[in-house]
Parts: structure tokens; C-alpha cells; sequence
């Protein structure tokens, strides 16, 4: 079970490699480089918060892009390219499929923002914001761990919808997913009991994403508590498993003959 | 044969050359042509609120107040820019910086912790608006209540006002800071006794420049007040042996090297006067004085000074 999982993992990240989805680095580092060199003019002796504000939330839009644009279309090529059938003709259960396929391109976002990651510590150390070295990393891992979520929502559209519909759904969870405790509070704030409800409903089945947002306190140079990191590892670990069983489910009960 | 490739590559990058330097002139002409709109316009007022922006912008709230944070700093040093004539540190109304309350207040609301954005206001907004600069610094208070250099702030804004009981409220609360120098208790019994002294008002930013080295905009403030604070000194003693000559002389000394003997012996709080290459006396700035024969009295050269200064000096 694991050598095969194991190849669908390692194929997915060599074929993203290959689709060149790490290009976004390049991008990446000349935007922070851009920053280190520029904002110190603009900020009164502001620029290290500044770059690691900046840096951290490029490294979620980024991450965001690839999880969805990247995720609605790794089952659907397989279909398209009808190389599902040959992958089918071999000792391969869907759910290994779909696991190996959600933990390849995970493969490739943790490649992805490690990168980032080391970018931010660089330029830090370039303006002299040592303090905020420490403190991004741990924004960094919660950014990664929303990015598993994104993924396992953007599979669990693409299998069964088509990849322009299953990005509009994933980008649609990803928003509610980061505004979903100020819509609780507004529906509160509305006092209609039906709304209430409604938002409670939403704000428990829907992944809460605001949970992984450190990047204001990363700005404010506080270090993660680990209880908060352990917290938010099992909750992206219980949300991902629900998706993935989610997506295995809906997969299953397709029909490739 | 071979020249078909290289056609097929100069074409287009001709045309592109040719397309691009026409867009480049294109976009400078419709800048020309295009009516001016009113200062007015480029002041309207915000049409966000940080704080109905929070938990909308996707956990990005301290990238979003940074970037009005740096507004705030644009907004201000445009206006300082594009103003003519004369500009007093003291009294920035002239200016109609409106804007810079509230883009700090939704800096600050999107991001509470934000002690740069408080520093600014509090430095800046007592010569704008006196109340806003008050406002400001409390909110800052009221979320970082173990921030004591958000007290030292507000005791700066009432000293500013002339409010020493109220100053010296602030530094005695903020002196009780975890943390806090000593100097926040010095200052408590100071705005009590000498709140209005130039003394005071040295310690004040001598501190402030200590404290706040990484801060550009707090320590730039400072430095430029403790310039001024030496020039006023530097006035006063020269000013008194210009008057000391013109007495004994009958006439006013036409340059100051002939008082550099008595002014030799004058003892300042900062130290010894300057004097450049040329053997002239300079301000604390570095640009060399001028005399002022009608009055007998020694001022700022307003195109060289880096202190600030009205018109009257």
C-alpha cells in the first residue's frame, strides 16, 4: 500500500516540478528583495514588520493560488488525459490515487513555503529584524497547514466537477472559511435566531481558516505557544481527513469502464 | 534564406520598440491633457473603517495596516512637500492634514499592537489636531496597557499643551510600568516643579532619542527638537553679549567672529559653540548664523538651517 501511495506522491510533486509551478518563487524572492532594498525610505524604521507582514501574506496568496488552480485540476488531467485507466489497470485503490495524488501537491506547497520561509529569514537578517526569524516560522507551518485544507477542499470539488467550477467552489470556501467567525458575529450582532443557527451551522462545517492566521501577532514579534501549534495541527488533520474520506467517497462511485 | 529568420524576429521586436516608445509618449500626453482635479479630491475621506475591515481581509490585517501606516507617512511628508514658505514644527494646521487621524486610526485598529503607528500620532498630530494626538495615544494605552512609552508619549502631548498636572499624571502612571526607566518618575516630579522650563523639555527628548534609536520617526522628531532647544540657547547667550557690544561699542558687531572672544567664555547646557572651516559660528545644524543689523540680533539662515523655525525666527 505505502510504495504505491508513495509513487503517486513523489510522480505529483515531480510533475508540478516539472508544470513548473515553483516559478511563483521567483516572484517571491524579487518581491521581498524589492522590499528589503526599497521600504526602508517608506517606513520610518518600520521595514522589518513591513517584510514580514508582506512576506507572510504573499506566502498564503501564493500558496492559496497553487492549492486551488494546482488542486482542481489533478484528478481531472488524469481523466481527461484518459491516464486514469492505465493507473486503474494496476494494483491501485482510488483512495490511494486521491491520497497520493492531495499528498504530492502537499509535497510541493511544504517545497513551496519552506522556500518563502527561508526568503523572509534572509531579508530579515538583511534589515536587521532577527527578532521576527523565530515568530515566521511558526506563521509559516499554520500557512502551510491551511494550505493542506484548501487542497483537500479544491480534490473534493475536482472530483467530481469540472476544474473552472471546482476553483470558483474552492475560492468561495476559502473566503467563508476566513470570514466565517465575523459572520457569526454579525449574524449576533443582527439578532435573528434563523441566522443565528445558520452561521453556527457554517462556522462548524466549514474549515474555520482564521485559525492559522498568526501573521498580525508574527508582526507584533510573538512566538507561537506550542499548545496553539499542536491545536491547529489536529484540527487541519481532522478537517483534512474528513475532506480526503470526502473525496475517496465521491471518487469511488464514479465509473471509469 | 538565412535572412527570413532573422526578419521574422526583427519585425516584431521593431514593432514592439515602436509600440511602446508610442504608449510611453502617449501616456505622457493624456497626463498633460487631463483636467487637474481639486486638492479637495485627493483628501476625501476614507472610505473604509479598519475596524469593519477586520476579519475581512483574509488574516492580512497587519499587512493592511501597515499600508496605512506608510500612508499616514506619505500623507504627511507630501503635504510638508508641496507647502511653500515658512514651516513651523510647532503649529502643523497650515498643512490641513486631516487624513492623518484617521488613517492611523484604522492602522491601529486593524492592528492594536501597532506602537509605531501610536508613536507617530503622538508626535505628530499634537501640532494638527491636539485632541486627535490624545485620542490616539489613549487608544494605545487602552490596548497596550504595559507599553510605557505610550505614558511618556501622552505626558509629551499635555506638556505640549502646557497641562503639567496631566503630563505629570502620565509619566507617575507610566513610571509604574514594569520596565519603566527611572527617568518616567524624574519627569513626574519635574512637569510638577518646572514643567515649563527648557531643561524639562531637553530631558524630554534627550529620552526619547535614547529610548527610541530603531523608531526613525520618533528619533527624528527628537533630534530636530534637541537642535532647536540648543539654537534657543545659543540665541539667548549670543543675543546677550550682541546687546553687551552694541552697548559699549555704540554698533553693532557687522559679523559674529568679532564676539567669538566673549562668547568663548559662555557656558551652554550642550556644550561648546561650533564654528566651521571658515572660522564662522554655525547653529547646531552646521549652517552659519546671520546677523540681523536692525535689531542686533542673531538668527537662522532659513535657506540652510536644518532647525525648525517661523518666520519670525
Amino acid at each position: 500500500m505505502f510504495p504505491t501511495l508513495f509513487a503517486i506522491t513523489t510522480n505529483t510533486l515531480r510533475e508540478a516540478v516539472r508544470d513548473r509551478v515553483l516559478y511563483n518563487l521567483i516572484l517571491f524572492v524579487l518581491l521581498i528583495t524589492g522590499s528589503a532594498i526599497f521600504l526602508g525610505e517608506l517606513t520610518a524604521g518600520q521595514e522589518a514588520r513591513v517584510i514580514v507582514d508582506l512576506g507572510l501574506s504573499a506566502s498564503l496568496v501564493f500558496g492559496t493560488f497553487i492549492s486551488i488552480f494546482v488542486g482542481v485540476s489533478l484528478v481531472w488531467k488524469e481523466i481527461e488525459k484518459k491516464t486514469v485507466y492505465s493507473i486503474f489497470s494496476k494494483p491501485v485503490g482510488r483512495g490511494q490515487f486521491i491520497v497520493g495524488k492531495y499528498l504530492g501537491l502537499c509535497a510541493t506547497l511544504l517545497v513551496n513555503v519552506a522556500v518563502m520561509g527561508l526568503g523572509i529569514s534572509l531579508a530579515e537578517l538583511y534589515v536587521g529584524g532577527t527578532q521576527y526569524i523565530v515568530p515566521a516560522w511558526g506563521a509559516i507551518f499554520l500557512i502551510f497547514l491551511e494550505l493542506t485544507i484548501t487542497t483537500a477542499v479544491a480534490i473534493v470539488f475536482s472530483s467530481f466537477s469540472t476544474p473552472a467550477l471546482s476553483a470558483l467552489l474552492t475560492f468561495f470556501i476559502f473566503l467563508i472559511g476566513h470570514f466565517s467567525s465575523s459572520l457569526r458575529e454579525l449574524a449576533q450582532s443582527l439578532g435573528s435566531q434563523g441566522a443565528i443557527v445558520f452561521f453556527n451551522v457554517v462556522y462548524y462545517l466549514l474549515p474555520n481558516l482564521a485559525h492559522f492566521s498568526f501573521i498580525a501577532n508574527t508582526a507584533n514579534g510573538d512566538v507561537m505557544p506550542l499548545s496553539l501549534l499542536a491545536n491547529c495541527l489536529l484540527y487541519a488533520a481532522v478537517f483534512d481527513g474528513v475532506l480526503l474520506a470526502v473525496a475517496v467517497l465521491i471518487f469511488s462511485r464514479r465509473n471509469f469502464k | 534564406m538565412s535572412s527570413q529568420p532573422a526578419r521574422g524576429t526583427v519585425v516584431p521586436v521593431a514593432v514592439i520598440a515602436v509600440c511602446f516608445a508610442l504608449s510611453v509618449l502617449l501616456s505622457q500626453q493624456i497626463d498633460a491633457t487631463k483636467p487637474a482635479l481639486p486638492e479637495s479630491y485627493g483628501d476625501k475621506d476614507l472610505q473604509l473603517n479598519g475596524s469593519r475591515l477586520k476579519g475581512y481581509v483574509l488574516g492580512t490585517e497587519s499587512l493592511v495596516a501597515d499600508w496605512y501606516y506608510m500612508r499616514s507617512l506619505q500623507y504627511v511628508g507630501n503635504k510638508l512637500l508641496t507647502k511653500s514658505g515658512f514651516i513651523n514644527i510647532e503649529d502643523l494646521r497650515d498643512l490641513n492634514a486631516r487624513l492623518l487621524y484617521p488613517y492611523l486610526d484604522n492602522a491601529t485598529d486593524l492592528d492594536p499592537r501597532f506602537i509605531a503607528a501610536y508613536s507617530y500620532g503622538s508626535l505628530v498630530l499634537p501640532a494638527i489636531d491636539q485632541e486627535k494626538a490624545i485620542a490616539i495615544t489613549k487608544k494605545g494605552i487602552a490596548n497596550n496597557p504595559n507599553e510605557w512609552r505610550l505614558y511618556q508619549y501622552l505626558g509629551y502631548i499635555y506638556w505640549h499643551a502646557k497641562d503639567y498636572e496631566k503630563a505629570a499624571e502620565y509619566y507617575e502612571r507610566g513610571s509604574r510600568v514594569a520596565g519603566a526607566p527611572p527617568f518616567m518618575r524624574m519627569m513626574a516630579g519635574a512637569m510638577k516643579t518646572q514643567g515649563g522650563s527648557r531643561d524639562t523639555a531637553r530631558k524630554i527628548f534627550a529620552q526619547m532619542l535614547a529610548d527610541n534609536g530603531s523608531d526613525e520617526s520618533v528619533a527624528a522628531t527628537a533630534k530636530l527638537k534637541l537642535m532647536e532647544l540648543d539654537w534657543l540657547d545659543q540665541r539667548d547667550a549670543i543675543n546677550g553679549v550682541l546687546a553687551g557690544t552694541k552697548a559699549t561699542a555704540g554698533q553693532c558687531p557687522a559679523d559674529l567672529r568679532q564676539v567669538m572672544p566673549q562668547l568663548r567664555g559662555v557656558k551652554l547646557p550642550s556644550g561648546d559653540f561650533e564654528i566651521n572651516k571658515t572660522g564662522q559660528l554655525v547653529d547646531p545644524s552646521g549652517a552659519p548664523y546671520l546677523v540681523d543689523q536692525q535689531k542686533c540680533e542673531v538668527t537662522l539662515d532659513p535657506k540652510r538651517t536644518a532647525i525648525p523655525h517661523s518666520a519670525g525666527n
